[in-house]
């Protein structure tokens, strides 16, 4: 461990490593040992993730949330309805194509046909393939993925935990608006675009190039360019002469985060004194703690389908020690959700049967218990099979960390937004 | 190829190995292992279109993944977007990929060896962004849960392995059937020497590009059938580099240039990739590319040119040891041994009145500054056995790519039979009679010396013609005895004989010979002497080009001196080798003075 300036414990590459390793042998040991009592004893859920690859590091984030669950699941009873059953886990690796990741979902439901839902597959891509498979093994399975197309190709066994990416896209500018207005007391009202040109940062600019008239807003400065970016002075020095009121800067990829941010703060536009928005983890995921002074982030706000959230505070707690992680992140808390969200059906379903629990999730709807894991803290599914109530969650980095400021009832913390 | 196969020979394995593969995936009953197979098929048949091109031609494409992912998003998009079945999409994937194989061969094939291959590798990058661009990150097609079958949608997984293997079995027969054709054999001498497959009458660029189109075709089908098996299409699976690259993968693994190479490959790899990763992906993440990895590069190294020549060769040398070798025991009987010498027609003395076959009116090239040739005129008379010959550097061989038309001259006229032929590409010169053979020889080392001969038979005659043309050529140059011998094995002498023997299977009038006589020693320059005395006596015109004078002087009925790119002297040997201008351009001013003594 580093002990950074500020006197916060900063785990090394390291130390995660070490940490994650602990709990993967800590996480799979008992499940070997124990080996099946009895068939009625449990009940096995999948998860299909990238394991190895360039993603295998979110891979394993969920895996330590989907572990943390199933213990927590066994540690309170299993599924009462079946009699205590206990749940277990059960890994396939979606590796790193779409290809892959439909080949294991392929193998997940012919080697297992003892399954009876699953969570996956991370990157939109491989979720949209691996649901090709499972929707015809009507197998049900949970997903973070924010792909608009997973919930509307008419599939009646694949449940959307998070907003549509279009949806979040959407929603996000009016509420970061209605945020910025109750913490300075005054409406942006002029805005900066500035992104990568990836698929995912695209789709979020869109909405805003389109609507940004309709709030009031005028577009000072709307930058495009190609990761990675080998220096980002020129980029950095237009926003600086364009003063906006609010930047809009989705990056997806962690080397710019840094290049961006860290300029930023030389040319005094960081620390919310231009008030920057981003898109997905990249500009929150606890590898930036690696790359770049914690304290540089301070301010900087990112938009995401799921994180650390108040109420769950001895979970997330238990999850950093097991770990070593520094927070536990929309992959970690949405993975652990869905197992409660599976056990849950389990219950309801009151049989270890895929088709009864598919039933169950359709007709789920519940505010206790795992909706607890989730922004809008209801599971409900509507007709295409979207979590009716899921919406963006905004993280703002205060204190070295980012932490939840939107919704109301998520937040940990009020969002910070300088006066001018 | 020189030894015709029978079409059952030829067929009927392939045929065999299809139904076989089919009737043991109909008894599996995993869904998973029947993905499986379908992927082993799919790669397979990818890996044949790449073989199609890079593997016959030797233009190796580092980007076969833009004809695959045409391919695959024409059928998505077809289906996605207008509701279109892929039984009709897979057929506009294929016209689809067969155009994008015209178009980019145009452009493309300006390039050579590694250029190309470079060049190539730009394709699926370029197209990855553009389909990202344009919006399509993830294609998805469409479930069909009523009449899935008319949407090639089927429940039972097996339906598409019948599929894919008809569609293996077409390929493979396909490719079979170019392979042993005058086609495929215009393709092997493309690989052996581009500039030689020019010489001796083929039009390379045409052919080039009728490849690619077929190739690209062929990728753009299983594309389209992939897309049908993945569901889902993103640019980085059908457009990414390891697309690319499992066409390499398999073709190289399994073999390149022989339809079984990429079947093999595809048989052995995609599952032990497969079963790797189903092993260990989820255990200890990773190492299944370390294993997979391992695995290429050990097959790389014992057996660098991919299993099927490996076994081919390990069968072969146990059918040696079992048939006691009656090959080792006749001792490869060498040229040497052949009456070429001993036939030996006389030459008629050429009448002063002979007419004028080929002429060079001023011929001029520059390189930049160099002035490589100037001002060079002379004419060879029908008969007649002209050399040229001249210091190191002194333009011979440029003079001799302007001759056959690889260069164009700068000024001056070159004409054959009175008609002006400048600037003619050498696979129409070719087809007017004239036959080339280069300083380094490239035999192919695998194939036999008649096949090797073969490949200079100009092939618009059919295979048949061919075939004879062949074996004539190969009785003209004393090698009528190794038709069957592997090239690899020929001494230096015979490996000439071979090229001789492969620009006469074009049949030529005119006969222009590059430096024949390099790197021989002196029984083997005789023995050459007399084969090119004899080719010349059955009224073939011979331009030689040498630097050594000695063998030239008792060949040749006159020469052409060139120094620094121009003619210094012309004439018969006894007035040139006292020629002191001459002596002084081999040998310097001291020995032209003794001369002069």
């Amino acid at each position: 461990m580093l002990i950074s300036g500020k006197g916060v414990l900063r785990p090394t590459r390291r130390d995660l490593l070490a940490g994650g390793a602990a709990l993967a042998g800590s996480g799979l040991l008992p499940g070997m040992v124990r080996a099946q009592p009895a068939e009625g004893g449990t009940v096995k859920v999948g998860l299909l993730v990238p394991l190895s690859g360039i993603y295998s590091r979110f891979g394993q984030l969920m895996r330590m949330g989907a572990e943390l669950g199933i213990k927590h699941v066994n540690e309170q009873g299993g599924v009462p309805s079946l009699g205590g059953a206990k749940l277990e886990l059960r890994l396939f690796d979606a590796g790193d194509s779409t290809e892959k990741a439909k080949n294991a979902a392929q193998r997940m439901v012919a080697d297992n046909p003892d399954l009876v839902a699953c969570s996956g597959a991370y990157l939109s891509s491989f979720t949209l393939s691996a649901t090709e498979v499972t929707e015809r093994a009507e197998l049900p399975m949970l997903t973070l993925s924010y792909s608009d197309l997973i919930t509307t190709r008419g599939f009646r066994y694949v449940f959307q935990t998070s907003a549509k990416a279009g949806d979040q896209a959407k929603e996000a500018l009016p509420i970061l608006l209605d945020l910025a207005q109750r913490a300075a007391g005054k409406r942006p009202e002029t805005v900066a675009i500035l992104t990568d040109n990836t698929a995912s940062s695209l789709s979020f600019v869109q909405p805003i190039r389109e609507n940004a008239a309709k709030f009031g807003l005028r577009i000072v400065m709307d930058e495009t360019f190609t990761p990675p970016l080998s220096d980002a002075t020129q980029l950095i020095q237009k926003v600086r002469s364009a003063r906006p009121d609010v930047m809009v800067m989705p990056i997806t990829v962690i080397s710019d985060v840094k290049l961006l941010i860290e300029k930023m703060n030389e040319f005094g536009l960081g620390r919310g004194r231009v008030p920057t928005i981003g898109n997905g983890i990249a500009m929150a995921q606890s590898d930036l703690l690696q790359n770049i002074r914690p304290a540089q982030m301070e301010g900087f706000i990112t938009v995401v389908g799921n994180w650390d959230a108040k109420g769950q505070e001895a979970i997330i707690e238990e999850f950093k020690r097991v770990s070593g992680e520094p927070w536990m992140g929309q992959n970690s808390i949405a993975t652990y959700g869905d197992i409660w969200i599976m056990r849950d059906a389990l219950e309801k379903a009151g049989r270890a049967d895929r088709r009864a629990v598919a039933e169950a999730l359709r007709t789920i709807d519940i505010t206790g218990g795992a909706a607890l894991y989730y922004p809008g803290r209801r599971v409900k599914f509507d007709a295409t099979g979207l979590r009716e109530t899921a919406g963006p969650v905004v993280v703002q980095w205060q204190n070295n960390r980012p932490v939840t400021v939107y919704p109301g009832d998520s937040a940990t913390a009020e969002i910070f937004w300088l006066k001018r | 190829m020189f030894r015709a196969l029978s079409r059952a020979r030829m067929i009927l394995p392939v045929v065999a190995f299809c139904a076989a593969y089919a009737v043991l995936a109909m008894f599996v009953t995993n869904s998973y292992h029947q993905l499986t197979l379908t992927l082993v098929a799919v790669w397979a048949i990818f890996g044949l279109s790449w073989n199609l091109l890079s593997g016959m031609t030797g233009l190796i494409s580092f980007g076969h993944a833009a004809f695959f992912g045409l391919g695959a998003y024409t059928v998505a998009l077809l289906f996605a977007k207008l509701g279109l079945t892929p039984w009709f999409g897979i057929p506009v994937a294929t016209v689809l990929g067969g155009l994008a194989g015209l178009l980019i061969g145009l452009p493309t094939f300006r390039l050579r060896g590694h250029y190309f291959a470079l060049a190539m590798l730009a394709y699926p990058l370029a197209l990855l962004n553009i389909f990202l661009w344009l919006g399509h990150q993830e294609v998805s097609l469409p479930l069909i849960r009523e009449r899935g079958w008319a949407y090639m949608q089927f429940t039972d997984q097996r339906v598409y392995i019948l599929l894919v293997v008809g569609l293996l079995l077409a390929s493979m027969i396909s490719m079979r059937v170019v392979e042993r054709s005058r086609y495929g054999l215009a393709l092997t001498a493309i690989k052996q020497n581009e500039a030689a497959a020019e010489a001796v009458g083929i039009d390379t660029r045409r052919l080039k590009l009728i490849t690619i189109t077929a190739s690209g075709a062929v990728a753009g089908m299983i594309g389209g059938f992939h897309a049908v098996i993945l569901l889902v299409v993103t640019p980085e699976a059908v457009f990414g580099m390891l697309i690319s690259a499992q066409a390499l993968t398999v073709a190289m693994f399994g073999g390149v240039g022989t339809v079984w190479g990429p079947v093999l490959g595809a048989l052995v790899l995609i599952p032990l990739g497969e079963t790797l990763h189903a092993r260990f992906g989820a255990v200890l993440p990773g190492v299944q590319g370390v294993v997979f990895g391992v695995a290429i590069v050990a097959v790389i190294l014992l057996a660098p040119e991919g299993l099927y020549w490996k076994v081919a060769d390990l069968l072969r040398n146990r059918r040696k040891t079992g048939a006691a070798a009656p090959l080792a025991a006749g001792a490869l009987p060498s040229a040497a041994a052949m009456p070429c010498g001993g036939r030996q027609p006389a030459r008629t003395p050429l009448g002063p009145d002979a007419p004028v076959i080929l002429q060079a009116e001023g011929v001029s090239r520059a390189f930049g500054g160099v002035k490589a040739v100037q001002e060079v005129s002379f004419s060879v008379r029908q008969g007649e056995i002209l050399g040229i010959i001249g210091p190191n550097g002194a333009g011979k061989t440029t003079l001799f790519n302007l001759l056959n038309g690889f260069v164009r001259p700068d000024a001056g006229r070159v004409l054959l039979d009175g008609r002006d032929v400048t600037g003619l590409p050498p696979n129409r010169l070719c087809r007017l009679g004239v036959g080339r053979t280069f300083q380094v020889v490239r035999p192919f080392a695998r194939m036999s010396v008649a096949d090797n001969v073969m490949s200079g038979a100009r092939a618009a005659d059919g295979i048949e013609e061919a075939r004879a043309r062949a074996r004539a050529a190969m009785q003209r140059v004393g090698l009528g005895g190794l038709m069957d011998v592997r090239a690899g094995t020929l001494s230096n002498l015979n490996l000439r004989l071979m090229e001789l023997a492969r620009a006469l299977a074009g049949r030529p009038r005119l006969l222009l010979l590059d430096e024949t006589f390099a790197g021989l020693g002196g029984p083997e320059v005789e023995k050459l002497l007399g084969v090119i005395r004899g080719i010349a006596a059955e009224g073939v015109t011979v331009v030689i080009i040498e630097h050594t004078l000695h063998a030239m002087v008792r060949l040749v009925d006159r020469f052409v001196v060139l120094d620094h790119g121009a003619v210094l002297a012309e004439g018969l040997p006894e007035e040139v080798t006292g020629n002191p201008a001459v002596i002084e351009a081999y040998l310097g001013s001291k020995w032209s003075a003794r001369a002069g003594d």
